[in-house]
């Protein structure tokens, strides 16, 4: 694109931003404050995420983007078309031919493989933030280890509810040192996240602060001996693939309600479609 | 390449036309340009330019004019554009002393060397509809006087003269930079002050108004209001010397509030500082209440308002940041959404049961 | 002889990344850089020569061990990349070492528990570095384990090793012989196998 650097960020910042992500895979889980930039879209439609892709892209990537699990959804067609026009990349639906993974929401239902990286889009990194807003306070709770506070939170839901009432941006603790927010997926993609082969980045642009999970890292989900993790699980299966293992969507039919459930990651459904038909 | 997709980049690119559509409205009339809405959509023009830290009338206007009006959108559009310029050069700091001013007021004494100048204000117009000005009519020249002032004398100096007030002096250290490193609470008064210049006029506004409604009370003077035009200089080291690369105007507010002391120092007032760009004393005197408030801890005052709460009024100042996250709630979060809702129907259905095991208990 | 810069700085300089990054999330695996060399008389190899060239900038604080310090390697890491020069390692964003260097303590920055990530990194020119070897390196990026040899290992290893004592604070390293580079970040645990039992004595 006429003007503006390859992969729009300009060579200093994307300097910055991969000394930052060094920083991050070296120490798993902690949360590396960077410069983030402003990016032509609005904070909180994915500018971490985006501002990691543009440091780590090449023009030999081929860049798959989702959003909810899905590569037709308006921001992930948006997110897209910005880095075919800014790195004229090659893109892909495909979760087995893409080498960079632009995704919000979701971690794809097929394993992802040794060399792949996956770049999460991040609203709110801090997994204390609910419990405690100030960062001054909470970047003190991450220096002593001192998690305590977010047993008590997932404690008091199971006294009031009989279970741990988050779902998702489930908090994990990774190599048994960090408490880290895995970005708002489901927490039936959590078990994923353990000693996956994939790099994971996390990338927040308005809160100016990335982190990650090297592959083959240990990645527990936060709970308790007498209420163990556990993800969840439909009735159902999909409508379109059969699907009795992945996560679904529920899809409203007519005005009385009825309801169809579907695959809520569509390159793993249609590919389950083509090798059934 | 062929990319498998189900109508989303159509239904955005429609989308976008349709906007142009409704930017352009009825074509029967003319079309405004970039130059009418620089000059007679200033002040919007100055809070944009103030709000996205550049200083471009013509881009600010730009923005404006591609924006629809919408000021925030406006904000991001030119900050969006701002991240992509160079740094060719740092400006020394600006003199507001040797100021080319056009407006000039103190609240604190009758008459001040140099002249109470009410310059352009909206202060002391009755807010009568002028229906004038639904009809077309030139507006006569003003009577003004044959030139700006020349610099005259700070307020705030006359009383430092005096050790009456705080002395602030420069002590020549490299101020943090907040577009390049992330805040890292605590952050300094010059952080603070830079967040509060970009900061979103009508929630600095709201902050200082709680101020003086007693959520941490300050006690303030406006000590001295200026506007006019100041000089920008950077250092050239080829020549060994400043020059002046131009001039920009600028608002300037300096508040004297409540006096502090100790055993120590004597007793004296205390400051609040409001700086931006163009002709914008809204903005700059909800600044000064603000930076004020937020020097509560430093000054040794009890902190329990919002507005004392640096963390708390700093990261949410930001208007392109906070305009960003609010609207992102239209993004899909039905992946979210169906983990709460399974969560839910397990949670009801045990809860049906536990109430039915405990009727049919009270039936035994 | 002029030391040679990057080619293509753009896409050079992320080609060289993501190996460096891979090197850092997989510690232990090697990887070769591919660009031009700097002179042969030079104290560095490519390897090294292109993680600085990668890495640094206006931003960046660089310290030299004494045995590498020559005005070759200054002015070429001042002229392509504009780095600053520190006297004080407790500065360096990257300090440029040997093993040698680490048999004296010297203090670079390990960060802070509260911002760990405020810390050198160390750049390690060696002699010799092979994916077969006496050092046993597990944690995260190490499906179970890696082995390396390093050549004069003793000093360097137990310098990573004190590592673990402090986490989160510590010292992440880029090591490399010629154009050859692996990284052994601070999250790894080293331990020394004797060849004899292959028994491991934790460092």
């Amino acid at each position: 694109m006429n003007g503006y650097n390859f992969a729009y960020l300009d060579e200093q910042t994307k300097r910055m931003i991969r000394r930052a992500l060094l920083k991050a895979v070296a120490i798993p889980g902690y949360q590396v404050p960077f410069g983030g930039r402003e990016m032509p879209m609005p904070y909180g439609w994915g500018t971490g995420g985006m501002q990691l892709t543009a440091s780590i892209l090449g023009s030999d990537d081929v860049l798959k983007v989702i959003d909810q699990g899905a590569d037709d959804t308006t921001n992930a067609v948006s997110i897209r078309a910005f880095f075919q026009r800014v790195a004229g990349v090659e893109t892909t639906t495909a979760t087995t031919s893409a080498s960079v993974i632009q995704t919000r929401h979701r971690i794809p239902e097929a394993a992802l493989s040794h060399g792949q990286i996956l770049v999460f889009q991040v609203p709110i990194p801090e997994p204390l933030r609910f419990i405690e807003p100030s960062e001054q306070e909470t970047r003190l709770m991450h220096a002593l280890e001192e998690y305590g506070v977010m047993h008590v939170k997932l404690y008091e839901d199971i006294a009031r509810y009989g279970h741990i009432a988050t779902t998702y941006a489930y908090p994990v603790k990774v190599d048994d040192r960090y408490v880290m927010d895995p970005s708002p997926i489901p927490k039936f993609d959590n078990p994923k996240l353990h000693m996956n082969e994939a790099l994971m980045l996390f990338g927040a642009g308005r809160e100016k602060r990335l982190y990650a999970i090297p592959p083959y890292t240990r990645v527990e989900s936060l709970d308790f001996e007498d209420h163990p993790f556990e993800i969840q699980a439909w009735d159902e299966c999909c409508a379109l693939c059969g699907s009795e293992t992945s996560y679904l969507d529920e899809v409203i039919t007519d005005d009385a309600g009825n309801r169809m459930f579907v695959c809520s990651d569509t390159d793993y459904c249609m590919t389950r479609r083509g090798e059934v038909a | 390449m062929y990319v498998a997709v189900k109508g989303g980049e159509q239904a955005i690119a429609n989308a976008h036309q349709l906007l142009g559509d409704r930017r352009r409205g009825d074509r029967e009339l003319a079309e405004l340009s970039v130059e009418q809405i620089q000059e007679q959509l200033r002040l919007a023009v100055d809070r944009v330019m103030s709000e996205a830290s550049l200083f471009d009338p013509e881009l600010a206007a730009l923005a404006l004019k591609q924006a629809s009006g919408d000021t925030i959108e406006a904000v991001f559009l030119l900050r969006a554009y701002r991240t992509t310029l160079p740094r060719l050069a740092v400006s020394e700091p600006v003199d507001t002393s040797a100021m080319r001013i056009e407006r000039r007021i103190s609240a604190t004494y009758k008459d001040i060397p140099g002249g109470q100048i009410l310059g352009p204000t909206y202060d002391y117009t009755h807010r009568l509809l002028d229906f004038m000005q639904l009809a077309e009519g030139e507006i006569p020249t003003p009577a003004r006087a044959e030139q700006a002032l020349e610099s005259c004398p700070q307020i705030l100096e006359l009383l430092n003269a005096e050790g009456l007030i705080e002395r602030e002096a420069d002590d020549g250290s490299e101020p943090y930079d907040i577009t390049r490193d992330p805040p890292d609470y605590p952050v300094d008064r010059a952080a603070r002050l830079q967040m509060l210049a970009r900061g979103d006029e009508g929630y600095l506004l709201s902050l200082a108004y709680s101020t003086q409604r007693g959520y941490g009370r300050n006690h303030p003077f406006a000590g001295e209001i200026r506007i006019g035009q100041v000089e920008v200089e950077i250092f050239v080291e080829e020549f060994g010397e400043r020059i002046c690369i131009g001039e920009i105007p600028v608002s300037e507010c300096q508040m004297i509030n409540q006096f502090g002391g100790s055993r120590e120092v004597a007793p004296q007032f205390t400051r609040g500082y409001g700086l931006s760009f163009g002709h914008n004393e809204r903005k700059t005197m909800a600044m000064a209440l603000v930076d004020r408030a937020l020097r509560a801890e430093e000054l040794g005052e009890p902190v329990n308002s919002p507005a004392q709460q640096a963390e708390f009024v700093l990261a949410h100042a930001d208007s392109v940041e906070a305009s960003g996250f609010v609207s992102h709630l239209k993004l899909p979060h039905y992946v979210d959404f169906q983990s709460e809702l399974e969560l839910l129907r397990r949670l009801r259905r045990a809860h049906a049961a536990s109430q039915k095991a405990a009727s049919d208990e009270e039936v035994i | 002889m002029l030391w040679p810069g990057l080619t293509d700085p753009v896409h050079d300089s992320q080609r060289l990344f993501r190996q460096i990054l891979q090197a850092m999330s997989e510690p232990g695996t090697l990887h070769n850089l591919d660009l031009d060399a700097p002179p042969e008389v030079a104290p560095i190899g490519a390897a090294l020569w292109g993680a600085l060239l990668t890495l640094c900038d206006l931003d960046t604080r660089v310290w030299i061990a004494r045995e590498l310090d020559t005005p070759a390697l200054r002015e070429a890491l001042s002229f392509h990349t504009g780095c600053r020069l520190a006297d004080d390692p407790a500065s360096a964003d990257f300090a440029v070492v040997t093993p040698t260097t680490l048999h004296t303590e010297i203090a670079f920055a390990t960060g802070s528990d509260e911002y760990p990530d405020r810390s050198t990194t160390l750049l390690v020119s060696l002699d010799s570095l092979n994916d077969q070897g006496p050092w046993q390196i597990s944690g995260p990026g190490i499906p179970e384990r890696r082995w390396l040899d390093v050549g004069d290992g003793e000093a360097l290893m137990g310098c990573l090793a004190r590592n673990h004592t402090q986490f989160p604070r510590g010292l992440d390293a880029l090591l490399a012989c010629d154009a050859r580079l692996t990284a052994i970040p601070r999250s790894s645990r080293i331990e020394k196998c004797l060849k004899e039992d292959r028994s491991c004595m934790s460092q």
